[in-house]
């Protein structure tokens, strides 16, 4: 079983963001390493096309079609592409995935499927007619501290003390 | 009247004049001590009423996803990060709402909730504790349950705590019309920008003290940035929250220099995917 999904993680290297397409909000240096002091390696325009690699803390890894591959800061990089203007809805993650799934089956069929009202506009939310038994319902799902614990565990996660940041006040929130 | 006498006389007119004066100030004290008990210092029991309520509402607008798994695994990472938190004992409650708005939420006593919508546009579960991060906060700073008070025309808690412990009462019957329209038009019309400010704040020192990449939540916000505005999904988003882009700049800047030490935590791409890549290829 655990073949089977490595295998299909081979297969489908949904996640990592190689392959989403960026531009660069203002003129900036492409950095050598993920640092503000590492070496520049150019200086690149504002809405120059990159692609993205990978993502690694504060940073992006790009590939500008006219440069070596470099880091950018995520704040200079906007995803979506160079003349992607405002008709492009910017989907990233899985949601090419479940939209092959959804609206794949309904091709099939040759129906259009109806998915029903799911939207959660303002006036949805005016709306809304409470469902307490839904609420009940999410009792179901919940696990406990050392469940949590657990699952963190495997995931080689380790708890740290860290104080929040102070606000303009000064005081800790 | 002899003198000795007059002068009781006089003593007690003083005394009762000082008391009558001392109880009109102590009236004002209780009432000065009972609106700062409407507003900040409501019982759990309190909170836990209005937060099943408000909860209520937001399922009503959009249901639960039907996979137990995923809403397992949300639990989970949930949990986790609420044991980070001041509040660690609060009955949590996570849950995946099946809608295509990219949206999350919170409701007092301890609920949180993130849509399809938005959980697909994510590429770790980084990213998804910086989320849940970020609605955590909102609930160990009881920003809701403030606000949802103040748009109660009167104070939810000292109406909960003059009722009958009947909860099948007409009273309470009215009692939750108040909360459930307090608290829809509350998600309807979001938090102060402040509130959201600091939820990011703190959400990021909550993912890191999980053990999180803490940049889970600026990645989010960078996605959210790239989206269409126009789009209808992201209608309720846009018009409660900050722009993305300033929250992503605001917490650059905060985290620059303190919180990079923490960039190379785990980011937990390959269960993320494991979890939520089986329910987007089933399409449920």
């Amino acid at each position: 079983m655990k073949k089977i999904a490595s295998v299909l993680a081979l297969l489908f290297p949904i996640l990592c963001m190689a392959g989403e397409s960026a531009q660069t909000l203002v003129d900036t240096d492409l950095m050598q390493e993920p640092y503000s002091d590492a070496k520049s390696l150019a200086k690149l325009k504002a809405h120059t096309a990159v692609e993205v690699l990978k993502r690694m803390g504060g940073w992006l890894q790009v590939k500008p079609s006219e440069n070596p591959e470099g880091w950018l800061k995520l704040t200079v990089v906007k995803l979506g592409g160079a003349g992607a203007g405002a008709d492009t809805k910017g989907d990233t993650g899985l949601t090419a995935l479940w939209n092959t799934a959804t609206q794949g089956r309904s091709g099939n069929t040759g129906v259009t499927v109806a998915t029903g009202v799911r939207g959660l506009s303002p006036e949805d939310m005016k709306n809304a007619k409470p469902n307490p038994e839904a609420v009940k319902k999410l009792g179901d799902f919940a696990v406990n501290k050392s469940q949590a614990e657990a699952a963190a565990k495997k995931a080689k996660l380790s708890k740290h003390d860290i104080d929040y940041f102070a606000d303009a006040a000064g005081s800790k929130k | 009247m002899s003198p000795r006498t007059l002068w009781l006389w006089v003593l007690l007119l003083l005394a009762t004049t000082y008391a009558q004066a001392f109880t009109l100030d102590l009236n004002k004290l209780i009432d000065a001590g009972k609106k700062v008990g409407e507003t900040k210092e409501v019982d759990e029991h309190g909170e836990a009423e209005i937060g099943n309520t408000a909860a209520a509402s937001l399922l009503g607008a959009a249901p639960l996803v039907d996979n137990p798994q995923l809403q397992r695994y949300v639990n989970k990472v949930g949990l986790w990060l609420a044991m980070q938190t001041e509040r660690p004992d609060l009955p949590w409650r996570f849950g995946v709402m099946d809608s295509d708005s990219v949206n999350a939420f919170a409701a007092p006593g301890g609920y949180v909730f993130i849509t399809r919508g938005l959980l697909l546009q994510m590429h770790s579960e980084a990213e998804l504790a910086g989320v849940l991060a970020h609605e955590i906060a909102h609930v160990v700073k009881r920003h809701h349950l403030v606000a949802i008070q103040k748009n109660a025309k009167t104070g939810l808690a000292s109406d909960l705590l003059s009722m009958a412990v009947d909860n099948t009462g007409s009273q309470y019957g009215e009692w939750q019309k108040k909360a459930i329209s307090a608290s829809t038009e509350l998600y309807a019309r979001g938090l102060d920008k402040e509130d959201e400010f600091e939820a990011d704040r703190m959400g990021v020192v909550i993912a890191a003290r999980a053990g999180y990449d803490p940049y889970g939540l600026p990645a989010v916000l960078q996605t959210l940035d790239s989206m269409n505005p126009q789009d209808s999904n992201l209608a309720l988003m846009f018009k409660t929250h900050p722009a993305a882009r300033k929250r992503l700049e605001l917490l650059d800047t905060l985290m620059t220099g303190t919180m990079e030490r923490y960039a190379s935590q785990p980011v937990v791409a390959d269960r993320f995917e494991q979890v939520v890549g089986a329910y987007a290829r089933a399409g449920k």
